[in-house]
């Protein structure tokens, strides 16, 4: 069979195939839109044309036809093969069940993973948070002098972190930038063998203490955990999921199993990242809450102590408990 | 992956996916000089958007600074993952240098991908400027960064403009010889190339061939009969 004969045998097929994948406009002799059994209708259709496609496809190849044909069918079944085998996972109906399902179970599948990261960051946190609490010099040895005077004056004023209310939104728009931020970085560093999520949670756990053991020291203590006790429910929970998610690279790399390195770092990263959306917006809440609620001047500190404490609750048990299947 | 169907392995860099369908889809990965071009005219038109919307932000105040350090963040992070969703699969500056994001099995990128390859972007920055990412991508022939690595994402060409169909008017004529099968491609792709080459350049290719096609040929008859032949081959008798 000559290449003509060829194209003129199966030309029909490849036109119909070509207006439903999108690759040509609609022409005077085309079906109208939407007519029923065209392949742009009817989706088993689409397959067994792409299918044929295929066929015609290697018996170009095989067949040295000349380039502009088999450039032609190349086109025409990659653009479907992309049109039949897109993967899609976003939507409502996933959202919901991200967040009732998937992230509390990814970091139950995962613990050993939030224990460590829990662990690395937490340890540094209450060793500096006594060394400062002890001896109050010692926090000159991770803040300088004035960011020190700084957290003084802001927590110091007996306003406890207030600020006025016109600055709310600038401040709920660097948390944002500023600790997601940070969270993404915790989390892409664990690409070097871990070692980097291990930094930025220890790094993190050691500024957080420092300046919580300086401050109970000076007798801000009631300014300062009224402040922070709300938000740091979602931010510090999900600063240690974000390192935690950083560790599962790492340990993909170190200890890949029976996959090859590539491949253990690629089915980890899918998991991984589920942690990571959901540290994203813990963070935003977090975000919210230090901006809005946590600086407000006219709540009682008992009442940020009795809500704190409930989203302290709220998210461990969110944790523990959500997305678990149903026992019968 | 697999060996080209005709032909012994391609000198390239580009590599060949398969389909369940069991054919073959050819990819050619972008590089480094393409990739890095892309990402300075990304990093312009940040910066310039940065600027435009730090100015018009900057009337609103303290409220203004807030919606200014949002948007700060989503440019930062969410730029690239916004552009590779779109139905382009590139960002504005990839997409100027023909290029585009796709999964390792040449399908279109999933939201998942997206979102790893470009929060890895903080890993390969480290330690500065984009040292590991460029290391990663200098080291493998596929130039993967570690972003790509993670997410199982390849940034290739675009396909290059198709070859167009015999456009020769010159009478078909059979071969004198008998042509194998590749010699038969060699010429119909040559005459498929000849409204995009120079007169000059087709008659150079044309001498080489026709000593072993059309040895009878007059010299300055050539090119037709070259042609000729290759509309024969393609089946227009």
């Amino acid at each position: 069979m000559t290449p003509f004969e060829f194209q003129r045998l199966h030309e029909p097929i490849w036109r119909e195939l070509e207006l439903a994948a999108g690759l040509r406009r609609r022409d005077v002799g085309d079906a109208a839109p939407g007519t029923a059994g065209t392949a742009e209708k009817d989706r088993a259709r689409f397959a067994a044309l792409y299918r044929a496609t295929c066929e015609h496809l290697e018996l170009a190849r095989v067949r040295a036809y000349p380039v502009h044909l088999v450039e032609r069918l190349e086109a025409l079944t990659a653009a479907c093969h992309q049109r039949i085998y897109r993967q899609s996972d976003l939507g409502l109906a996933r959202l919901g069940r991200f967040f009732l399902v998937d992230f509390p179970g990814t970091v139950r599948a995962e613990w050993r993973a939030v224990l460590l990261a829990g662990i690395v960051f937490v340890v540094p946190m209450l060793a500096v948070g006594v060394a400062s609490y002890l001896d109050p010099a010692f926090i000159l040895s991770i803040h300088d002098a004035s960011s020190v005077d700084r957290y003084d004056r802001m927590y110091g004023d007996g306003s406890g972190g207030r600020r006025p209310e016109d600055s709310d939104w600038a401040m709920f728009g660097h948390y944002v930038r500023n600790n997601i931020g940070i969270a993404f970085q915790c989390f892409a560093s664990g690409l070097f063998l871990g070692i980097g999520s291990l930094f930025y949670l220890a790094f993190n756990g050691v500024l957080a203490g420092s300046i919580a053991g300086y401050l109970t020291w000076r007798g801000l203590g009631p300014n300062f955990y009224s402040f922070v006790v709300t938000h740091a429910a979602f931010e510090l929970t999900a600063i240690v999921l974000a390192g935690a998610a950083g560790l599962m690279l790492g340990r993909a790399l170190l200890a890949p199993g029976r996959q090859s390195r590539r491949a253990a770092l690629a089915s980890t990263a899918r998991k991984a990242v589920v942690i990571v959306y959901g540290v994203a917006a813990m963070l935003l809440v977090a975000a919210v809450i230090e901006a809005f609620w946590s600086g407000a001047a006219w709540i009682e500190p008992q009442v940020k102590y009795a809500v704190g404490a409930t989203c302290w609750i709220g998210v461990l048990a969110y944790l523990v408990f959500f997305g678990r299947p149903r026992r019968r | 992956m697999r060996a080209p169907p005709v032909d012994e392995p391609l000198l390239d860099l580009r590599y060949r996916v398969e389909t369940p369908e069991g054919i073959a889809l050819t990819l050619a990965p972008a590089g480094v000089v393409a990739r890095s071009v892309a990402f300075a005219i990304d990093f312009s038109i940040r910066v310039a958007l940065l600027m435009t919307v730090a100015v018009a932000l900057g009337l609103l105040g303290q409220f203004g600074f807030g919606l200014f350090m949002i948007f700060f963040f989503g440019l930062e992070w969410f730029y690239p993952v916004l552009f590779e969703l779109s139905p382009w699969a590139a960002t504005p500056g990839k997409r100027a240098l023909g290029l585009k994001v796709v999964m390792d099995d040449g399908l279109p990128v999933t939201p998942a991908a997206s979102f790893i390859r470009n929060l890895l972007r903080a890993a390969d920055f480290l330690p500065f400027l984009y040292a590991a990412g460029l290391l990663s991508m200098l080291v493998r022939s596929d130039f993967k960064r570690l972003g790509d690595l993670a997410a199982d994402t390849v940034v290739v060409h675009i396909a290059e403009p198709a070859h167009a169909e015999l456009a020769t008017d010159a009478p078909p004529r059979p071969p004198e010889r008998q042509l194998s099968t590749r010699a038969q491609s060699a010429v119909v792709a040559w005459a498929a190339r000849i409204p995009r080459l120079t007169p000059a350049r087709a008659e150079e290719l044309a001498a080489i061939a026709a000593p072993a096609v059309v040895p009878r040929a007059r010299e300055d008859q050539q090119v037709a009969a070259l042609a000729g032949v290759a509309r024969w081959l393609a089946g227009q008798r």
